[in-house]
């Protein structure tokens, strides 16, 4: 099970090696919860975060970034925030908002055939994050993430 | 009461011609105008006046714009200037007037003068009581459609809750039954990952439920609302509402409690999306015979005079119509860097506050 293998894997420290390595401002790590839990998807790792907001937010399948991830199972990109979301419908992209992330992309984490948890990574300028750096990105980080493959939805 | 000598009442008659505010205007048998009073004078264009006057042209079809009959609000079918047999002592006429609007008057037209043919047009403005009118049907309209609309959140809430929650939960139920069966290890592992979709599933249900209208509100009241829907803003956008709810759980009538929940919500809405912070506080009290919403945040504010609607400024709006409807004021306050303060104030009757004790 999923849980089992949290504890084998030291996430913390791999977001933390993400975002040195990688030069973020902001990187978190979204996991479905146990059942005691009732399943939800929650913010559980964060890395360079400015407050305690996420804590507070249970994600809910295809709200927000990290439910639109969830959801569909494919990678996001918001090249520039300002740009591509209205500023009238940002409230619905909590993690934006409290972090200030302008610049943002969205990988989902596979365990079989499951989305189980969502890697977020940003940055707090503009257009910082481009599809060709979110792609070299993603090839740096590999197929895997501790007990995740990473891999597109209809790779199988 | 003595019959007045000719002399007076010419004199009489003359007076209520001048300064009548009823205008009036003589016409001919052709149609043609022969002459107007001054109340007339400053309803029509200055320059159809003077065609008239010369005798450019006459006709007071060039001020006239139609009448409603049954078939239309502005009809010139059976003009009342030269359909004799009709009865026109009481109708409605549209006039172009001076100020270049189209003017809807109450009119009557009949003849005074058999022999000749001379008849009289005599008309009285409707504007302001055709306003009054609009806001009364507006008013009554605005009721009704949000009477509608709540009813119908709470049919399909009811339903949602009632129905399609309680399905979903007994089939839940059963997977969890077959989990302790003999089954493979392959098919164990699937129910696990169905239950988790539908047990997530479930709640989106029941979150769908609530935010279409809390049956709390109904079967509770508003306090009991206001802490899960503060909940689920905080679950949702992270937001926390500190709330201090001075009311000893009392209850009001439906409508006004809906108006309350409707209004703290939009406002919190719109705290959450413009406000810049996470931080908003929510009073709830009951103070000289009114019941006193106060949602405040201490963000970014805004500048009333230049953009006072950021967004659509419907929420402002609604916020507004709906403290009218149950009799009560809405009040915004914000400066920039200042922070806003919403604060909804309505008279309880006599009754309603009984009910509190």
């Amino acid at each position: 099970m999923t849980m089992t293998n949290l504890h084998s894997f030291h996430y913390q420290q791999e977001i933390d090696g993400i975002r040195s390595r990688f030069q973020f401002d902001f990187v978190s790590l979204a996991l479905v919860q146990p059942a005691e839990d009732r399943f939800v998807l929650t913010w559980q790792y964060v890395s360079g975060n400015r407050n305690d907001r996420y804590k507070r937010i249970v994600l809910h399948s295809g709200k927000g970034v990290a439910g639109i991830v969830f959801k569909t199972g494919k990678a996001m990109l918001i090249q520039n925030v300002s740009a591509d979301i209205e500023a009238k419908d940002l409230f619905n992209y909590p993690i934006i908002v409290s972090e200030q992330l302008r610049s943002l992309g969205a990988l989902p984490l596979w365990e079989g055939s499951r989305v189980i948890g969502v890697l977020l990574v940003g940055f707090r300028k503009e257009n910082e994050l481009d599809e060709a750096s979110f792609a070299r990105f993603q090839n740096s980080l590999g197929a895997s993430l501790g007990a995740f493959q990473i891999r597109e939805v209809s790779q199988p | 009461m003595n019959a007045l000598s000719g002399e007076r009442l010419g004199e009489l008659m003359n007076k209520l011609y001048r300064n009548s505010m009823e205008a009036m205007i003589f016409i001919d048998q052709e149609g043609k105008v022969i002459d107007m009073n001054p109340a007339a004078e400053q309803i029509i264009d200055p320059r159809v006046i003077e065609q008239i006057r010369t005798g450019a042209d006459p006709s007071f079809c060039q001020t006239c714009e139609g009448y409603t009959d049954e078939q239309e609000l502005i009809s010139c079918a059976r003009c009342y200037l030269d359909y004799p047999q009709g009865e026109f002592s009481s109708f409605q006429v549209f006039l172009k007037t001076r100020d270049g609007g189209v003017v809807p008057f109450a009119a009557s037209y009949h003849t005074i003068d058999e022999a000749r043919g001379g008849r009289v047009l005599m008309l009285l403005d409707l504007t302001k009581q055709q306003k009054t009118q609009e806001m009364l049907q507006r008013n009554h309209m605005l009721k009704y459609v949000i009477k509608a609309q709540e009813d119908e959140r709470k049919r399909i809430s009811r339903e949602l809750h009632d129905s399609v929650a309680q399905e979903l939960l007994s089939s839940l139920v059963d997977l969890r039954v077959i989990k302790y069966m003999d089954v493979g290890e392959d098919v164990l592992k699937k129910l696990q990952h169905t239950e988790q979709s539908l047990t997530r599933l479930l709640d989106d249900i029941r979150h769908l439920s609530v935010e279409l209208r809390p049956s709390s509100l109904d079967d509770l009241g508003l306090e009991a609302a206001f802490r899960s829907h503060f909940k689920w803003l905080e679950k949702n956008y992270g937001l926390l509402v500190k709330f201090s709810a001075e009311l000893a759980a009392a209850r009001y009538g439906s409508e006004l409690e809906t108006v309350v929940y409707r209004v703290c919500q939009e406002a919190l809405l719109n705290a959450l999306k413009y406000s810049g912070v996470d931080e908003v506080y929510v009073r709830l009290c009951e103070e000289n015979g009114h019941l006193l919403l106060t949602v405040r945040n201490e963000g970014v504010g805004f500048d009333m005079v230049i953009d006072e609607a950021k967004g659509t400024g419907l929420g402002l709006y609604g916020m507004r119509e709906r403290a009218e409807l149950v009799g009560g004021q809405f009040m915004l306050r914000s400066a920039l860097g200042e922070g806003t303060t919403v604060q909804l104030s309505i008279p309880l009757s006599r009754a309603e506050q009984q009910e509190v004790g």
